[in-house]
């Protein structure tokens, strides 16, 4: 047997990390262009969460008459909808009107803290407390080893099916095709930061910045590499083995954060409400002044922010299996902790400060004693503070 | 018809009012200035037109049409531009991107306007996927003046455009200025250098207290011995 | 139970949490520090003072505990016992004190919205420390059977059941005759709103107190709630029983912390720090260390805090970490917030708001299975208030309230151009 290692910690921090990054996307364009720290994102997330659980899982809501249920995906999608209704309410009923007052920041934080209240509590008060999960097809976990021998790496896959431990798979690559193909990944990843970037020495904005651009690319080669060329195992007896765990689930939400990371940050970038957005964030009344209309932006803001808001709910009932309604709440001060670490000022930022966060929670339970794995919040918060003394405003500032 | 016509207006920021009854005129392709001393209502006169002031009675009409009181983004697209004084552009958004927010109020980017601000300024045209926020002080007014042209404004207010400049680039900025007159766009313009900016427009006005002091041609106030000793340091 | 006694709970709650809460209005109020984890430090006096007052063999569990002060001095005197007990209230506030200003070393320096969540953050990490760690304070268990002061000498008997009743009878008059005093004079003192507000609130008490009971209990239970500081039932004579006793404690305590505050806040010290509040830059220029003040600040408030879970822990008789959840600062912010922000008058008020709220639907006869609901509605309510003060009256009901020095006039600041 295998043991999981630290590069499975890794990976399980990754997709911690993307959990948290779906929250920091909708709190860092709040934080940003709606200059509101906004302490009930958390309970947006439990909203949207529950939201979809309407549409999905009826039954499990007192009260509700059973009006059959909707395959998971779809019933998301409704929901995060209807969460974009709600927060365009938020913005409309609560938010704009205090910024029509000029409120500073500490008042939008307790103002936030009030709706946070409002928002939990309507959801304990419609659903009550017990767990609920989605009605949802299960995904099995597949395991894949990585077994270091003398002739190359070994990769073998298991899987559990009715009970039984089964090896769906076993593949191998000897010495010469890894450093190969190592070399080609970087060499490709290389290639495109020179191509993609322009003259040195001017602070330039991208759309994609040419470092990550590169890392993205050589590592989206060495899989693909890793894919298409498999070779027969190279010996069972490993010198050092690993193993992960992963299934359709994991990939799927990081894919699907991934995938809304690059789409607000093409919207942000390249259309010209998002020009207007980032010019409300930079400077709101030189916006007015230049034909922006910033109630129109705000309010946008609230809706993107509570969509967003509403998938990272359906993807952590979806991961955690249960739905209760502090769950938001909980995943707050994570949220946090990634928005401020990657600077305010970006999704990327934002996303990376998640995966950090994320990858150091998951680590650091598997580092120390188990006996500390409660303490998964604390390191979150330990690492910001450490951050914050070192640089205030943050790791990425402007991304 | 005047571009814009300011009459009896009263106007300050909540509850403190900094204007009272002022009257102001701008007729197409004029070049007018408004001087005097420190606090005397200048910028606010200027920030009334585009509604960044507390309206309190009197009227602003925009080529005829009465803007008293319309929101700031909504003035923006009928025909009047604005350069404020500091805090003028976009720091985080590039060269390119802030002049294209200049043209936010139009339905498609004015490709040639673009080009035509890219002649003019061509330290612009040669940086423009930098940073903003990190040009020089000069290259920024330029910035923002660029701005306020892509709409091809009836009207152009610029707020102490000398302001924080080099002696040499305070010149330079007035020559473009000219040039932007020329071209048949009308200036409205706030300057605090009052010899340079009397010399060079075609009328002046001249604030105290909030109220109309005087009025007249550039050079008949440039040559007035009680506005020379006032507010031009004899 | 009779009304006196519910009455007697829901005061000493009320005042307890009135001291938190002017911990908390030191910070936030007057220094303008936001701190969200003001509930640690109320954690840490609670614990810290029940560990040093504990008796040492009441430590059954396995961790720190039993210094047992008040066992120490007892050998001087019957009032030992109670000045070892003060003393260990006293390491507690100090306690909370030195824990804040591990903490504001990091944070004080942030800005307000990051000062906020590292607190936050710092005080979450704390209450999760407290719970896991077993050999520290018996984890999630909690520490029960606390050491509470004087609690022998109750029911305290004056000898005979009518002397009982007449002395402690003539004191509950007395008290209630200095309210009515006092709320007389504020009533000749306040605007329309005020007296209105104050004429429904004294009525409906009134109702709830003297009248519904006369006409439910009759003339007994009318006077059992005139005569509240006797308790006819504590001890074979009747007498003052120890609720009552803790009550008076926490008034003490309340009164104690509220002039300590005034006076503070009403000295040039005071006037430094809501120079801080209003803006950092201006003392800082004038050559004031702002980060000092801001840390003395910081520790003031959390000393007080300490010392209101000194007070919780006795009135409770045992301390768990559940008790002190991140949402009981927020609690506080909205009786705060609710009654005036800087107001250590509205502070007080504000937290009879609050726990009148919360209190007063229990009484609301909803089936078992619906509690939960009730639960909820009432922290709904809770949370559309405070949105709601927040955009109506921001300063909150009494709104902020006068010093004896104030800060220079602001003048609506601007540039010369205009």
């Amino acid at each position: 047997m295998v043991d999981a290692g630290l590069l499975d910690a890794i990976v399980q921090g990754l997709i911690t990390g993307s959990i948290i990054a779906g929250g920091a996307l909708g709190l860092s364009l709040i934080y940003n262009i709606a200059e509101v720290p906004n302490f009930a994102h958390g309970d947006m997330i439990t909203i949207g969460a529950y939201l979809a659980l309407v549409f999905n899982n009826p039954a499990e809501i007192p009260f509700l008459p059973a009006f059959g249920s909707a395959p998971l995906p779809a019933a998301a999608i409704v929901g995060v909808v209807l969460a974009g209704a709600l927060g365009a309410a938020y913005e409309l009923t609560i938010f704009r009107k205090f910024r029509q007052k000029d409120a500073d920041i500490i008042t939008m934080v307790i103002v936030s803290l009030g709706l946070a209240l409002v928002l939990r509590n309507v959801v304990l008060f419609l659903v009550g407390s017990k767990n609920i999960r989605y009605e949802s097809a299960s995904v099995s976990n597949t395991n894949f080893d990585f077994l270091v021998t003398g002739a190359g790496m070994t990769v073998r896959t298991t899987q559990r099916q009715a009970g039984d431990v089964v090896t769906t798979g076993l593949w191998g690559y000897p010495w010469w095709l890894l450093a190969g193909g190592l070399i080609l990944a970087t060499a490709v990843g290389y290639g495109v930061f020179r191509a993609y970037r322009r003259e040195e020495g001017f602070d330039t904005v991208y759309l994609v910045p040419p470092k990550i651009l590169g890392t993205a690319v050589a590592i989206a080669t060495a899989i693909v590499l890793g894919a298409l060329i498999q070779l027969a195992p190279q010996g069972t007896d490993p010198i050092v083995a690993t193993r992960i765990g992963l299934s359709i689930k994991h990939l799927t939400i990081v894919g699907v954060v991934l995938a809304a990371m690059f789409a607000l940050n093409v919207a942000l970038k390249t259309t010209k409400f998002g020009r207007a957005m980032r010019a409300t964030a930079d400077n709101m009344d030189l916006a007015e002044v230049r034909g922006v209309d910033a109630d129109r932006v705000q309010l946008l803001v609230w809706v993107i922010a509570s969509m967003l808001a509403a998938l990272a709910g359906v993807l952590t009932g979806w991961f955690a299996t249960n739905l209760t309604p502090n769950m938001g709440f909980t995943l707050l001060l994570p949220i946090f902790a990634a928005v401020i670490l990657g600077g305010i000022s970006s999704p990327y930022g934002a996303v990376a400060g998640a995966m950090i966060i994320g990858v150091s929670m998951d680590v650091s339970v598997y580092l120390l004693p188990s006996h500390f794995a409660t303490y998964r919040i604390a390191v979150a918060f330990l690492i910001l503070i450490g951050v914050l003394m070192i640089k205030p405003e943050g790791l990425w500032g402007d991304v | 018809m005047s571009v814009l016509e300011i009459r009896g207006l009263d106007a300050g920021y909540g509850d403190l009012q900094i204007l009272t009854d002022v009257d102001m005129t701008v007729g197409e392709g004029e070049y007018v200035t408004i001087v005097g001393p420190n606090g005397a209502g200048k910028s606010t006169a200027m920030k009334s037109v585009l509604g960044l002031t507390t309206y309190m009675d009197g009227s602003i009409a925009l080529n005829g049409e009465d803007i008293a009181g319309t929101d700031t983004n909504t003035v923006v697209s009928k025909g009047v531009s604005y350069v404020p004084q500091s805090d003028n552009l976009f720091s985080t958004m590039t060269v390119r991107e802030n002049l294209l927010m200049g043209a936010y109020s139009l339905e498609e980017v004015p490709e040639d306007r673009l080009r035509e601000v890219l002649d003019r300024f061509p330290i612009l045209e040669e940086r423009q996927m930098q940073r903003a926020g990190t040009m020089s002080g000069g290259q920024q007014q330029m910035i923002a003046m660029g701005c306020a042209l892509m709409v091809d404004p009836d009207v152009l207010l610029l707020d102490e455009p000398s302001a924080g400049l080099a002696p040499d680039l305070v010149v330079d900025m007035f020559d473009k200025i000219d040039e932007i007159n020329d071209a048949g766009t009308a200036i409205l313009m706030v300057e605090q250098n009052a010899k340079e900016a009397l010399r060079r427009c075609d009328r002046g006005y001249v604030l105290v207290n909030g109220e109309n002091a005087y009025e007249g041609p550039g050079t008949e106030l440039l040559n007035d011995q009680e506005v020379r000793e006032r507010f031009l340091g004899g | 139970m009779a009304v006196a006694d519910f009455l007697i709970t829901l005061v000493t709650f009320i005042a307890i949490y009135s001291l938190f809460g002017i911990g908390l209005n030191l910070k936030f109020g007057f220094t303008g520090l936001i701190d969200f984890g003001h509930v640690a430090y109320f954690m840490v006096g609670a614990y810290v003072t029940v560990v040093l007052t504990l008796p040492a063999d009441a430590a059954t569990y396995g961790g720190i505990g039993g210094f047992d002060l008040p066992g120490l001095f007892a050998a001087l005197g019957p009032l030992g016992s109670l000045f070892g007990w003060v003393l260990g209230v006293v390491g507690g506030m100090v306690a909370a004190a030195l824990v804040s200003l591990a903490v504001g070393v990091p944070t004080l320096r942030l800005r307000e919205d990051y000062l906020a969540i590292t607190a936050l953050g710092i005080a979450t990490i704390l209450n999760t420390v407290v719970k896991d760690e077993d050999w520290l304070f018996n984890g999630p268990y909690g520490i029960s059977g606390i050491h509470k002061p004087l609690v022998d000498v109750f029911p305290l008997s004056l000898g005979s059941f009518t002397v009982n009743m007449a002395v402690f009878g003539l004191l509950s008059v007395a008290v209630f005759a200095y309210v009515a005093y006092w709320l007389v004079n504020r009533f000749r003192e306040a605007g329309r709103t005020g007296r209105i507000a104050m004429a429904v609130s004294v009525g409906l008490v009134s109702l709830w107190y003297f009248v519904m009971p006369a006409i439910d209990g009759g003339t007994v239970e009318l006077t059992k709630n005139v005569l509240w500081l006797f308790d006819p039932t504590a001890g074979p004579n009747g007498g003052l029983d120890y609720d009552r006793f803790v009550l008076i404690l926490a008034v003490g305590f309340l009164a104690g912390g509220y002039h300590w505050v005034e006076r503070t806040i009403n000295s040039p010290y005071g006037r430094v720090l809501r120079a801080i509040r209003e803006d950092e830059d201006v003392p800082q220029a004038l050559g004031k260390e702002t980060f000092q003040y801001k840390m003395q600040g910081l520790m003031f408030g959390s000393a007080l805090a300490g010392a209101a879970g000194a007070l919780w822990a006795v009135n409770i008789g045992f301390v768990s970490p559940d008790q002190f959840a991140s949402t009981i600062t927020f609690f506080a912010f909205t009786a705060v917030i609710i009654g005036g922000t800087a107001n250590n008058k509205g502070v007080i008020l504000g937290t009879t708001v609050f726990w009148a709220i919360r209190n007063g639907t229990r009484f609301i006869d909803v089936p078992s299975q619906y509690s939960i609901q009730l639960a909820a509605a009432r922290l709904i309510l809770i949370g559309a208030i405070l949105i709601v003060i927040l955009y109506y009256r921001p300063q909150g009901l009494l709104g902020e309230q006068d010093y004896d020095i104030d800060l220079p006039g602001s003048a609506t600041g601007g540039s010369d151009d205009v």
